[in-house]
């Protein structure tokens, strides 16, 4: 089994170029965030005083921080929440021969190729208060004005939207795929023993979707914890009154807009602990209950 | 290898030194600002001093720029002027990376007593001349005439105090001409504006400028009351939130709300963007409180130290300030963006070519700016990490506005975070 090199160094050497990049880009990074979430830093000379876990403390105690961690889990929930179930139904709809219905499945795959920003800038346009064509279209329809500019919970609802609509494509893709992967003698057997076409989806079908939608689960709650940055910044910046204030724009904005770098550093440490502890859990999970053999 | 690429490049860098000697300006202006940057000011420039060249780059907005800024001094090269908005002022003195104008510029080279007085005292701390007066601009009061005569209300009376605001705004609502009666642009600014406009201190120290400021002081009855005002107008459905710094202009702009405070560096777009006669006036008082006058905002210029400045490029700094300073450049920017014409040269200039018959909406701001008292109170708060507690007070604004928490909560709550910050920040830089 084993391979033999000719020369001790040239494994080494191949692998340096890997381990290099590891090295500079997440070890020596990483590292630094660790020391710099232990310190007080003058942000020009980088000078840090040393200050145990004060960072820390401070952050836990924060009142702000505790509510953009509970912004952070009800936004992912209903993020995923309804991304999951809205795309499950769309899939089943288009997983039918209907005529041209290649067209209608790259247009629902859409929305997953425009950048975060983009899809903000869409939505934001929608929703503008006085402009916006959902704002006239629901003005002229029920008489209410909704300004989500000052409204906190409108604004999460509009940041919910904007981002589980922003993972329909990709979840359409896999549950699609999952969905032509069932087999479809089950289906059959089971319409012979009588099953209703609802009862059919989810005594059959779904169950054997299971591993699908545990993927979707998990991709879907990484991107709504850690990569919807562009998309609350171009919609609400957090706002109005930290009501859609997630982890990683709070981290953005202590860092970089108030230049406080000792406390990101500490937000930055919190939140890859939490990433460490989620896949964790996750993929435990994953191993007993969900892949089916 | 790196070592190597970089005494390359440094190499390189000599060799350059035999051209004109280059200087490189990060600035925050986009859209218009940006043209009247680059090729009004950096090319007049260079055509104006061959021996020089200035290099200038759009690096985003403020804060973003502040950020790079902060890096590239951080990686030892830093440009050699950076743009910073005013709430930069304090972490700008205190960063022990600049270079104080006054420090720079030999005696007499240029004449800084030309300069607008409240430009020229909001950069001057502890009697030195920090960075180069730019972009300065105030808040004024922006209104839609033709709503105004539609409601039935004279359109070149818009409304001087709060309690006139109120009125004038009911009347415009009960006629259902416009959907509200006004919004902000910049609200923790105007905020801050309201302070100085009624002479009230917003931090100790004498807003941060006889020591550097440990607590801020709008939790005080003047910011409960005015908080409360403002809470007042939301409930009645007079005031239209509609977000921070430019994003309200909107709502102006398609005539849904009648009236909007917003920087003066907006006439030029507001006046091209509206199908409305747009009326200006000054901010509106509070009646029965002390007058004092509204603080400029904006941005200036810093010099940046950097390892081992030459004597040629220190000079090239003072060149172009020179040629910034002189009468037909300062009105030229002024006329570009409606940012004030900062020197007095330069407005008896515009006055004499009748700019601002022709052009009364930019006369305002200027006005206002010099009426009121030089107090204390109105030369301009200094704060540490100012960003931070801008985005404080714009939070507590948003909570009144919203109903969410009552104005004397909010204004409690903001203030201590905002002494959080503050202390902080002196622990930082002590």
């Amino acid at each position: 089994m084993e391979g033999h090199f000719p020369d001790r160094g040239l494994p080494y050497l191949l692998v340096a170029p890997s381990v290099a990049i590891v090295l500079i880009f997440l070890l020596i990074p990483s590292g630094e965030a660790l020391l710099q979430s232990l310190s007080r830093i003058n942000p020009f000379t980088g000078a840090g005083r040393f200050v145990g876990l004060e960072n820390f403390t401070s952050l836990l105690a924060s009142e702000e921080y505790r509510h953009s961690i509970r912004v952070s889990v009800l936004f992912t929930a209903g993020t995923v929440l309804l991304s999951l179930s809205a795309s499950l139904a769309m899939a089943a709809l288009v997983n039918r021969s209907l005529r041209g219905i290649g067209i209608y499945r790259t247009a629902l795959i859409w929305p997953y190729a425009l950048s975060p920003a983009v899809a903000g800038t869409i939505w934001a346009l929608l929703f503008e208060p006085s402009t916006g064509l959902i704002t006239f279209a629901l003005r002229e329809m029920t008489g209410a004005a909704p300004n989500w500019m000052m409204s906190g919970s409108l604004a999460l609802l509009v940041v919910i939207l904007a981002a589980a609509w922003k993972l329909l494509g990709y979840n359409i893709m896999f549950f699609l795929a999952g969905l032509q992967a069932v087999p479809e003698e089950l289906a059959e057997a089971a319409a012979v023993d009588g099953a209703s076409a609802w009862h059919r989806f989810w005594a059959v079908t779904f169950p054997l979707l299971s591993p699908v939608t545990f993927f979707l689960l998990i991709t879907n709650s990484l991107y709504a914890f850690f990569e919807v940055f562009g998309l609350i910044d171009v919609l609400t910046q957090g706002g109005p009154a930290r009501a859609t204030d997630v982890l990683v724009y709070k981290l953005y904005r202590d860092g970089f807009v108030s230049i406080n770098w000792g406390q990101a550093s500490a937000q930055s440490v919190l939140l890859f602990v939490l990433v460490a502890a989620l896949t964790v859990l996750q993929f435990r999970y994953a191993g007993r209950r969900v892949f089916y053999t | 290898m790196l070592m190597a690429m970089l005494a390359l490049l440094s190499a390189g860098g000599a060799a350059y030194a035999q051209g004109p000697v280059k200087i490189t300006l990060w600035h925050a202006m986009g859209g218009a600002r940006y043209e009247a940057i680059t090729k009004g000011i950096a090319e007049g420039f260079n055509r104006a001093y061959p021996n020089y060249t200035l290099e200038p780059l759009f690096t985003g907005s403020y804060a973003e720029t502040l950020t790079k800024a902060i890096a590239a001094i951080r990686a030892g090269n830093p440009p050699h002027i950076v743009q910073v908005y005013e709430v930069g002022t304090q972490t700008m003195i205190d960063s022990g990376a600049i270079i104080p104008v006054t420090d720079l510029v030999p005696p007499g080279e240029i004449n800084f007593a030309d300069y607008i007085d409240p430009i020229l005292k909001y950069y001057t701390v502890r009697g030195k001349l920090y960075s180069m007066p730019f972009n300065s601009s105030t808040a004024i009061l922006y209104y839609n005439k033709d709503i105004f005569r539609k409601a039935g209300l004279d359109p070149e009376r818009p409304p001087q105090t709060f309690d006139e605001l109120e009125q004038m705004g009911r009347q415009i609502l009960r006629s259902g001409v416009a959907r509200g009666a006004v919004t902000f642009g910049w609200p923790a600014w105007i905020f801050e504006q309201m302070f100085a406009y009624h002479n009230k201190y917003y931090a100790n120290n004498e807003n941060g400028r006889a020591a550097r400021a440990s607590k801020v002081l709008f939790d005080q009855p003047f910011g409960v009351y005015l908080a409360s005002r403002w809470a007042t107008w939301a409930r009645e459905g007079l005031l239209v939130y509609g977000g921070r710094e430019y994003a309200p202009n909107r709502a102006f702009l398609a005539g849904e709300v009648a009236m909007l405070m917003q920087s003066t560096s907006q006439v030029s777009t507001i006046e091209r963007g509206a199908k409305f006669a747009v009326g200006t006036a000054f901010l509106p008082r509070i009646p029965g409180q002390p007058r004092g006058k509204s603080v400029i905002g904006g941005a200036s210029l810093w010099v940046l130290k950097g390892r081992g400045r030459s004597r040629s490029e220190l000079d090239a700094i003072v060149a172009f300030f020179k040629y910034l300073n002189q009468p037909t450049q300062t009105a030229q920017w002024h006329r570009d963006t409606g940012y004030f014409p900062a020197t007095q040269s330069a407005v008896r200039l515009l006055e004499s070519e009748g700019w601002f018959a022709k052009n009364p909406n930019f006369l305002t701001a200027f006005k206002q700016i010099q009426l009121g008292p030089d107090t204390g109170a109105t030369r301009g708060v200094l704060l540490g990490n100012f960003v931070q507690i801008r985005d404080i007070t714009d939070t507590m604004l948003e909570r009144i506005f919203s109903g969410r928490m009552t104005p004397a909560e909010a204004v409690r709550l903001a203030a201590d975070e905002a002494n959080k910050v503050l202390d902080e920040y002196l622990k930082t830089y002590k």
